[in-house]
């Protein structure tokens, strides 16, 4: 929603256009009005010769609110969205023939053009502004614009400024047309609801329709937002594959995709995925090997054992690590365990064979695993905590009771009953090892090895793809495509990881209750 | 007051001069700074039921839960006083609170079987206790222990279904089960049938005397019938007091005390 600039005297209009803001107020404020006669209207039925209401005042005052305010909102949403598509194809339409195959522009970057001019000409005062004409010619307007501090492309021609001009009008015909549309159907939505207001409306039931919707259509933007993620990965994913071959992707064992300059069609490089994959999963697996064991037995801790004043205060202390920015367990990595790894291994080394050579290097599969541990420990005791201490007390009682000592309660009944839910968090946990990107960077570095050696560098899916889309890169070519195919695998394997949480949990939940 | 009354005639006779299991002097509780015992003073005899009645908050659960320290497992809980089993003081440091809680077992008000199967949550307690010493004599005593609850023809064909899975009157007599196979002294019950409809609660309450002849039964209830029914000595709380103990049919004809007289005529709790 991007307010309007100042706009001086044109030909549809003496002031300048309402901006979007304000709109949403006058239709917030008409509906309220409405809502404020309904209560009134609906209070004055109630006095009269002891009808009895259907609903009372204050929903007959949110359903006339209702009806004024959504309807015209949606109008609204729908104009901002529709008018900037009708403009642009009418404009485009009007661009003279042949035009776009003498110069290098395509359509959608003259259009571009045009709409910068058209921007640049509603900043301009209105003496300068009505000096410009159909006729007169692209150099004096960007002289003009120029002086007001107003850049313009080079490529900008003369037939563009009539264009400019005519979209500057069709712009604030639009809007003006949109403010109009939008107040009518404010107040007749409002009207309309305001006349059904009778003992017998339905006004409470209606309401609840009203909440109900609105509640679908806040869950439906998520899992809409997520259709479209996945859209906006697959196409460029079916471009990849279209260049590369999927087996070449996801069996080649070499991962050398080169950066070929742009426009040169040359050897495109090696996009084999298993190396990072192992990397992903060697990484994962080495932070989870830590991070379960640890996680769980505090989990255990804070949920049997601490009392709540420890408990108080430790959960907390553990939660804080959830809080850290993951780039700075990076640095945590990078200048701190790495180096201190590096230099442990020289001492042992020089300590077993005499010769201080350090076997793991600063940047490893083992400093990366370690980190991501940390990381993910606090996932690990909130989560098994939070599913340990459901489970029924009673159970815990059952098995005390029976003489059973705390650490038999927990190994024989507590685990075995909270074990889906823990291996469903476990699973969870593993999906964000796996999405981990800026601990990797700096811990495991960059270089995509193939190696079953914890003290050499390795790399993973997310670190790739970020190497492959930064820089100062051509869009269309395999070496940045493949950065989607890499997010479209993870997606798919991280999806699997959270269905078969979900599967596990679903099919032990009734044996647990 | 007349149906008790009748229950009565036919509920087993007082047997006199039972030797004491269990005697608690000057019981105090305390949750937090609130009091819930105010020094009870009772001797549980030998093989014989002893029931607990009196109103929702008396602390008569509380009590229960003092003969086999299972207050230690609330946090805020402090008891004071004196508890003996076989003249042993339960709270006495050098006291196993595992073995107490081996010779005094517990029924919980809701029936709690482990979510693992039938077989298993019966040997639980001997296998943690080493109580077999092969798989014959686990399933000996499983075997048994399910007989003695009345519970070996229902599930004998099924041992290996879960407990859960088991109607909630079968639930509690797999849980009474459970107790039995540690082959505790005392077994303690709060409120064992209050989960359960009216014809699993007579199967439990025939199972409990019966138990009666190799067992001390301690049972907390709300319902007078069930104390009159089942118990030999019944024991009155009030509000935190012991208000009267005796043998149940003078409890129930001819209560000493104004408050027991009230309350089992219905006049409140």
């Amino acid at each position: 929603m991007r307010s309007e600039p100042l706009v001086p005297r044109n030909s549809f209009g003496e002031s300048a256009p309402v901006s979007t803001f304000t709109i949403i107020l006058i239709v917030i404020a008409i509906g309220l009005a409405g809502a404020v006669m309904a209560y009134r209207r609906s209070r004055a039925l109630v006095g009269k010769d002891g009808v009895k209401m259907h609903s009372r005042p204050t929903y007959h005052a949110s359903f006339v609110a209702c009806w004024g305010i959504i309807p015209a909102l949606l109008t609204l949403a729908v104009w901002l969205i529709v008018s900037p598509i009708v403009i642009s194809t009418n404009v485009s339409a009007s661009f003279p023939e042949g035009v776009l195959a003498d110069s290098q522009l395509t359509e959608g970057l003259a259009y571009g053009i045009v709409e910068s001019i058209g921007t640049g000409l509603q900043v301009l005062p209105g003496d300068e502004r009505a000096t410009i004409t159909d006729a007169t010619p692209v150099a004096d307007v960007t002289a003009l614009l120029r002086d007001r501090g107003i850049p313009t492309a080079s490529a900008a021609t003369d037939w563009m400024v009539p264009l400019a001009i005519q979209l500057n009008s069709m712009q604030i015909w639009s809007r003006w047309a949109m403010t109009l549309v939008v107040f009518v159907v404010a107040v007749a939505g409002a009207f309309w609801a305001y006349r059904q207001i009778a003992p017998r409306l339905r006004a409470r039931n209606n309401v609840e329709r009203i909440v109900n919707g609105a509640l679908i259509a806040a869950s439906s933007i998520a899992i809409m937002t997520t259709v479209g993620i996945v859209f906006s990965m697959l196409f460029e994913t079916i471009d990849f594959f279209s260049r590369i071959s999927p087996a070449e992707f996801f069996f080649g064992t070499s991962w050398e995709p080169r950066f070929s300059n742009v426009g040169s069609s040359g050897n495109a490089g090696s996009f084999g995925f298993i190396p990072l994959l192992a990397g992903t999963l060697y990484i994962g697996a080495v932070a989870m090997l830590i991070a379960v064991p640890i996680g769980l037995f505090a989990a255990i801790y804070m949920a049997e054992y601490a009392d709540n004043r420890t408990r108080s205060i430790v959960k907390p202390l553990l939660e804080v690590l959830a809080g850290i920015p993951t780039i700075v367990y990076g640095f945590f990595a990078l200048i701190t365990v790495g180096p201190f790894l590096r230099d442990l291994s020289a001492e042992i080394s020089g300590l077993a064979t005499g010769n201080y050579v350090s076997f793991i290097e600063a940047q490893s599969v083992l400093t990366a695993g370690l980190v991501m541990a940390i990381m993910l420990i606090p996932f690990v005791s909130s989560l098994s905590d939070d599913i340990i201490t459901s489970v029924p007390t009673s159970l815990r009682d059952g098995s005390l009771g029976l003489g059973a000592t705390r650490s038999e309660t927990i190994k024989r009944v507590i685990l075995p009953a909270a074990l889906p839910g823990i291996v469903s968090a476990l699973l969870l946990t593993a999906s964000r090892a796996i999405g981990e990107t800026m601990i990797v960077v700096l811990a495991a570095g960059v270089a995509a090895n193939l190696t079953l050696n914890p003290f050499e560098p390795m790399t993973t899916i997310t670190v790739k793809i970020v190497a492959q889309l930064t820089g100062d890169l051509e869009f269309n070519t395999p070496q940045t495509l493949v950065a989607f195919a890499l997010g479209m695998t993870l997606f798919v394997i991280t999806l699997g990881l959270n269905v078969y949480a979900l599967y596990i949990v679903r099919k032990y939940k009734e044996q647990y209750e | 007051m007349e149906n008790i009354q009748a229950t009565l005639h036919k509920g087993p006779a007082v047997e006199a001069s039972r030797p004491i299991k269990m005697t608690s002097r000057d019981v105090i509780v305390h949750y937090g700074a609130k009091q819930a015992l105010n020094g009870i003073t009772l001797d549980i005899p030998e093989r014989q039921v002893t029931a607990l009645i009196g109103p929702s908050g008396c602390g008569k659960s509380t009590y229960l839960r003092c003969l086999n320290r299972m207050n230690d497992t609330i946090d805020s809980a402090k008891v004071r006083g004196q508890i003996l089993l076989d003249g042993e003081d339960v709270y006495a440091p050098d006291i196993d609170v595992v073995e107490l809680r081996a010779r005094v077992g517990m029924v919980f008000q809701k029936p709690n079987p482990f979510p693992k199967s039938i077989y298993e949550n019966v040997s639980y307690g001997p296998k943690i206790h080493g109580l077999a010493h092969n798989k014959q004599e686990l399933d000996e005593i499983v075997h048994t222990s399910l007989r003695k609850a009345g519970l070996w023809r229902e599930v004998h064909d099924r041992l290996d279904e879960p407990g859960t899975g088991l109607s909630g009157g079968q639930q509690q007599r797999l849980c009474i089960a459970r107790a039995i196979a540690v082959s505790p002294e005392v077994i303690l019950m709060d409120e064992p049938c209050s989960a359960l409809d009216p014809i699993a609660t007579a199967t439990v309450e025939e199972l409990i005397d019966e138990l009666r002849e190799n067992y001390t039964i301690v049972i907390v209830t709300h319902s007078m019938q069930q104390a009159a029914r089942v118990s030999q000595l019944t024991a009155m709380f009030h509000l935190g007091d012991l208000a009267e103990v005796g043998p149940t049919e003078k409890i129930f004809s001819n209560p000493d005390d104004k408050r027991t007289q009230d309350y089992i005529t219905g006049r409140f709790g």
